[in-house]
């Protein structure tokens, strides 16, 4: 059994490759940012560590530079990392019936590059679970603290994502996930329901984007939960 | 510096509790019926709203770089193939379009 289970975290931290490099590459520009907020190496690597939410950690640290203090940097990075609860809820199967310390051990290492995955590779007919999420989320997590600490330390030479296009790179790899999940019409009605309510809720009422995708991922549920039958 | 360790421990704490308590809320959610049904269709329509999301941010390039990634991952059904279509057709698209 210990042998199956190294496999499968083995094959999880590999095939998360492509997606790895989008974090690397996002890693350094997080190292830059936090060295201009002050941040030391000991403070970005920890933050990597303890937090393990990139985009959350990038929202709070601009609000640091912006001056804008400790607790609207924490509240800020929260709300976007409330979709996490969600994610987290989505595979409940996978956290069904483990021993209690891989419970907190899976919800820190769940994040949404090897939810993703995960899913992606069941779409496909594998039959992957805690294992694969977890080898998947421990290889982020090396790459994210790895790369952060790299970031900060050189930090004058650090090439803008953008410029490469590399600021593309999850939007991509969550249109081809998206492909993958794509089971037939039965989702048209819930994905075209998350997407208006996405865009009513960012365009028409002005929300912050992190608000727009928690309340687009309910209402497409909630729409698949009132209209569908099993 | 303390600010940076009251910022790193606050989003520590509040991550880990929002991940924990997906999973314990995912557990109590019932087997069967609309809350299963609608727990299922969840992974689609949150990544439709991520996509959603970071397009909204662009603009006619973005979209055109993502009409490239669909086009490529309909064909390939390849996660680094469309990544990489996507990462070229945007880098393409601000150098010369």
């Amino acid at each position: 059994m210990a042998r199956s289970r190294l496999n499968e975290a083995w094959s999880g931290a590999h095939e998360i490759a492509p997606l790895a490099v989008g974090v690397a590459i996002y890693g350094l520009a997080f190292g830059l940012l936090a060295a201009q907020a002050g941040f030391g190496t000991a403070q970005v690597g920890g933050m990597g560590a303890l937090v393990f939410a990139g985009g959350a950690q990038i929202i709070a640290t601009q609000q640091v530079l912006a001056g804008a203090g400790a607790v609207a940097a924490i509240v800020a990075g929260l709300v976007l990392n409330l979709r996490l609860l969600l994610v987290a809820a989505s595979i409940r199967d996978v956290y069904a019936g483990r021993p209690w310390w891989q419970i907190p051990l899976g919800a820190h290492l769940t994040t949404d590059e090897n939810w993703a995955l995960m899913l992606a590779q069941r779409a496909k007919g594998r039959t992957v679970g805690f294992w694969y999420l977890a080898g998947g989320g421990a290889c982020l997590l090396g790459v994210w603290c790895a790369s952060t600490v790299i970031g900060a330390a050189f930090a004058h030479s650090i090439p803008d994502p953008k410029s490469l296009g590399m600021d593309f790179a999850f939007t991509a790899a969550f249109i081809a996930i998206a492909r993958s999940l794509w089971k037939g019409r039965d989702d048209l009605l819930p994905w075209l329901t998350a997407l208006g309510v996405v865009t009513l809720a960012t365009h028409g009422l002005g929300l912050a984007p992190s608000w727009g995708l928690v309340l687009g991922g309910v209402a497409g549920a909630v729409m698949a939960g009132i209209n569908g039958d099993d | 510096m303390t600010e940076a360790w009251t910022v790193i421990l606050g989003l520590t704490a509040g991550t880990f509790l929002i991940r924990l308590s997906g999973v314990l809320i995912g557990q109590r959610i019932p087997q069967h019926g609309a809350w299963a049904r609608g727990l299922r269709a969840l992974p689609g329509c949150l990544i439709v709203s991520l996509v959603a999301v970071s397009l909204m941010a662009g603009g006619g390039q973005e979209w055109g770089a993502a009409t490239a990634a669909l086009a490529v991952a309909g064909l390939t059904r390849s996660l680094p193939l469309t990544m990489a279509a996507g990462i070229a057709a945007i880098w393409l698209l601000r150098h010369f379009a």
